[in-house]
């Protein structure tokens, strides 16, 4: 047997494997999407009308800007927070294991779980961080996060970040400690203070393993639906109703299969958007 | 001293990045310290106002309670499902990364290509497939369903993580053992194996956490709490009328533990693993 055919015959289940949980159920997307599948008429072909039904509907438009505010305002408060945090511990010379471990370890608490210690965490009737915000005269009354349409927002990308800023301040902070010290003593040298160093050392230098956290960050918060669900389910009055929620209530809720597929496809084409300029990126360094 | 000058004494000082630090780590970890905590109220401190942060008669009520609730249940189901989905990403991961990696055939590019896309489709694109096929495969509230959704969504990526251990793997050992009369089945698995095992290991324990976090999957195909994971079990104490937030901080201690200790023994190699990838993109 040619080396090349026992490689081949060693990813066979592998493939196979892959086949069956992705080729065939993508293809079925694609296929559903043009069906009419309600349980309620016999399943027929539907042409684009499933398509041009989401696209009129404003439902699922109110859903994609949530996303976008959601995605968009969690990976800009993980970026400055995870390079703030890589910046200052690339400078720490003791306790750096220390402050590491703290601060990756929100990345262990499974976002279902994260979801519901920050709703716990922001209720106003046991929450403690509510509770300091009255405290420190921010507001006289318990704020009533959940019931106001732009707080739900933002107690969601708040606990969203939580756990996505691990993931940026350990990717800045590697792509930090792949820049030669030699620039920077160099830098040093020469007179420049940090404030330049950083401007001109530090932010060209990272800039790939930024971009790269920041897509990377982008496309989970896009499709993750966990710590929404266990936060406010979509509420108050889809404030927090994102795209990946819409999808489900089509499969639980209105039971319309067609429906759902043909928003599976666009949830698909939009990620496809970020996951093409990601290795489009990568391989133009 | 003007307002510049004083934001770049700041920024220059050494003691302002151990202040950062250290503000920002408190922040970080506040909310794992506060349930844990909060998992020694009673009921009814958990449900005060103003609330306490440390326990005013600490209590394993909640613990308790957990240990005789479903969650218990659950939590042995998510053991069977993330140890079950462990068992098959690697089953299935070693052969095709070590193919892949050591004996490339014609169309082994195409194939992690396809790994790669795989890992992009957002899982939540194929739920209503899945749901369809699982009904079709009556599957749906059985283990093997869960085992095979966690599979694909862990599988991709750990086909890539493998690859890259096994393109390290020097091939001279690998030789050495075809020399020694070993044949090519036996030198992967007696030899690549055994001295691979750390990183295969790792590989392991990150599925395992991956899994063990998993929700939606579990949301729409688990409909008992013999079935049900515990990120699904975990809502037992969110009640209609109120909701038992010492009962849930212990399930969320007890959810969260295995990947804190994890991160606690393993920060060091996630760093070090993260410079390497960072140089070699």
């Amino acid at each position: 047997m040619k080396d090349s055919t026992f490689g081949f015959l060693l990813t066979i289940p592998g493939l196979v494997f892959l086949t069956l949980v992705v080729a065939f159920p993508l293809s079925l997307l694609f296929s559903l999407s043009f069906l009419r599948y309600d349980f309620i008429h016999p399943i027929t072909f539907h042409g684009l009308r499933n398509y041009v039904e989401v696209l009129n509907n404003r439902v699922f438009w109110l859903s994609l800007r949530n996303t976008i505010i959601y995605s968009g305002g969690t990976t800009t408060l993980t970026l400055l927070i995870g390079l703030l945090l890589a910046v200052s511990a690339a400078r720490i010379k003791r306790f750096s294991a220390l402050f590491r471990t703290l601060l990756i370890l929100p990345w262990a608490v499974p976002l279902v779980v994260s979801g519901l210690v920050w709703r716990w965490m922001l209720d106003p009737g046991v929450g403690v961080y509510n509770y300091i915000l009255t405290q420190v005269g921010f507001s006289r009354e318990p704020i009533n996060i959940f019931g106001e349409p732009t707080l739900a927002m933002i107690g969601c990308i708040l606990s969203d970040s939580w756990t996505r800023i691990p993931f940026m301040f350990i990717v800045i902070l590697a792509g930090i400690k792949s820049i030669p010290p030699d620039l920077y003593e160099a830098a040093r040298v020469d007179g420049a203070n940090r404030i330049a160093t950083f401007r001109n050392i530090t932010l060209p230098l990272v800039k790939k393993s930024m971009l790269t956290g920041t897509l990377i960050t982008s496309m989970f918060s896009f499709r993750t639906i966990d710590n929404i669900w266990s936060m406010t389910r979509g509420g108050p009055a889809k404030a927090t109703y994102v795209i990946g929620l819409n999808l489900i209530d089509y499969l639980v809720r209105y039971q319309n299969l067609g429906f759902g597929a043909a928003i599976g496809v666009i949830m698909l084409g939009l990620i496809s958007i970020f996951a093409t300029l990601i290795v489009y990126y990568i391989l133009k360094e | 001293m003007g307002l510049a000058s004083k934001l770049e004494g700041i920024v220059e000082s050494e003691v302002t990045p151990y202040i950062v630090l250290s503000v920002f780590s408190a922040v970080m970890v506040s909310p794992i310290i506060l349930i844990f905590f909060n998992s020694f109220k009673t009921l009814h401190e958990a449900l005060s106002w103003p609330p306490t942060i440390i326990p005013s008669q600490p209590t394993l009520e909640a613990y308790v309670k957990v240990i005789n609730s479903p969650v218990l249940l659950t939590l042995r189901n998510s053991l069977i499902i993330a140890s079950g989905t462990t068992f098959l990403v690697l089953a299935l991961g070693l052969p095709t990364a070590y193919g892949i990696s050591k004996y490339s055939f014609k169309g082994s590019k195409f194939a992690m290509l396809f790994f790669l896309a795989s890992r992009i489709i957002p899982p939540l694109s194929l739920l209503i497939p899945f749901y369809i096929m699982m009904t079709w495969l009556k599957l749906t509230n059985t283990f093997q369903c869960l085992i095979i959704l966690d599979t694909y969504l862990a599988f991709p990526l750990m086909v890539w993580i493998l690859k890259a251990f096994f393109d390290e793997f020097e091939r001279d050992l690998i030789d050495a053992a075809l020399v020694d009369g070993c044949s090519r089945l036996g030198a992967f698995l007696r030899v690549a194996i055994p001295l691979s095992a750390v990183g295969i290991a790792a590989v392991g324990i990150i599925t395992f956490l991956w899994t063990w976090n998993e929700f939606v999957y579990a949301m729409i195909f688990t409909a008992t709490e013999d079935i049900a994971p515990v990120t699904i079990g975990i809502f037992h104490f969110v009640g209609d009328e109120v909701i038992e937030w010492n009962s849930l901080s212990a399930v969320g201690i007890f959810t969260s533990l295995p990947a804190i200790i994890f991160f606690i023994f393993a920060q060091k190699y996630i760093i070090e693993g993260m410079t390497k990838g960072a140089i070699k993109l």
